[in-house]
């Protein structure tokens, strides 16, 4: 054996030594777990920009309702047809708003990969 | 008998099972975080490069191959986030390098054996002989397996291997004249 190869030995070991702490299992175990938990929960800063794009979207949509129904002009008859009428401004646009919030709500926890 | 890391991988691969990737991070999150630690010295940033080092793993697991091993697939990964974070912060890196040569400068080597004497070697070193040093020796990696992880030539990697090889060997030799 080289004087080379004792080193080579002598060096990988020193690395196995200082590795050594990282593989009991309880360490394994800890760091897999936050691993896995950060994949199931998307980060922070996603939720902010997606959540916020999400309810400016909604609060523009939110205010252009009630003048895109006010106005409207039915012209067959039958209670779906009246719908727009049985229902007021403010509640379409809080349905339009809720929608908006639940369909970012299914969007937000998943990753785009 | 347990699955072999392409069983695994191509588990995760077709379901995005969580458990399958699970069984991939505590297989290899001893090496990951130890190539970091041994590359950032600072063990908390290199914990935090390792979950980000998963975390892209998971989101990229579609465009691994399985041409080369799982292993150095993870580190090439591994080795991207410490070069993003190394660039990011680089005026921070110069002040804790300057404050290591200070120390390197005023504390003699003691032995190899040593974690914190073995990171004060490795610093002597230049980023990519380290790299390269600490994927063959920590990492257990060819050279070819090491070439391919780092993107760099193989005749490239060697090179560094060596001399980072030279390197360290020259500063335990200094640290047993000493003791």
């Amino acid at each position: 054996m080289t004087m080379e190869d004792a080193f080579d030995q002598r060096l990988k070991a020193a690395f196995a030594n200082a590795q050594a702490p990282l593989e009991q299992p309880a360490q394994a175990d800890a760091f897999t777990e936050k691993v896995l938990k950060r994949l199931a929960n998307p980060d922070r800063k996603r939720v902010l920009l997606l959540g916020g794009a999400g309810s400016t979207g909604s609060a523009v949509a939110g205010t252009q309702l009630e003048g895109l129904f006010s106005n409207m002009q039915m012209p067959t008859d039958g209670l779906l047809s009246n719908v727009a009428f049985l229902v007021s401004p403010e509640a379409m646009a809080a349905m339009a708003l809720a929608m908006a919030a639940g369909m970012v709500a299914l969007v937000l926890p998943r990753r785009i990969v | 008998m347990a699955a072999t890391d392409a069983e695994l991988t191509a588990l995760v691969i077709a379901t995005r099972n969580d458990a399958a990737f699970g069984e991939l991070i505590r297989r290899h999150q001893s090496l990951v975080r130890g190539m970091l630690q041994r590359m950032c010295r600072n063990h908390a940033l290199a914990d935090d490069l390792a979950q980000d080092t998963f975390i892209r793993a998971f989101e990229k697991i579609g465009s691994f191959k399985g041409t080369g091993t799982f292993k150095s697939w993870l580190c090439s990964i591994a080795y991207t986030e410490f070069l993003k974070s190394a660039r990011k912060r680089k005026s921070a890196d110069r002040v804790l390098e300057k404050f290591q040569a200070d120390v390197e400068e005023s504390e003699a080597p003691r032995d190899m054996g040593n974690v914190v004497d073995l990171d004060r070697a490795l610093a002597t070193l230049k980023e990519e002989e380290r790299a390269a040093v600490v994927m063959c020796y920590s990492c257990g990696m060819s050279h070819s397996e090491a070439a391919e992880s780092l993107n760099m030539p193989l005749g490239t990697v060697k090179s560094h291997v060596n001399r980072g090889r030279a390197k360290l060997q020259a500063f335990f030799a200094e640290a047993e004249v000493t003791v």
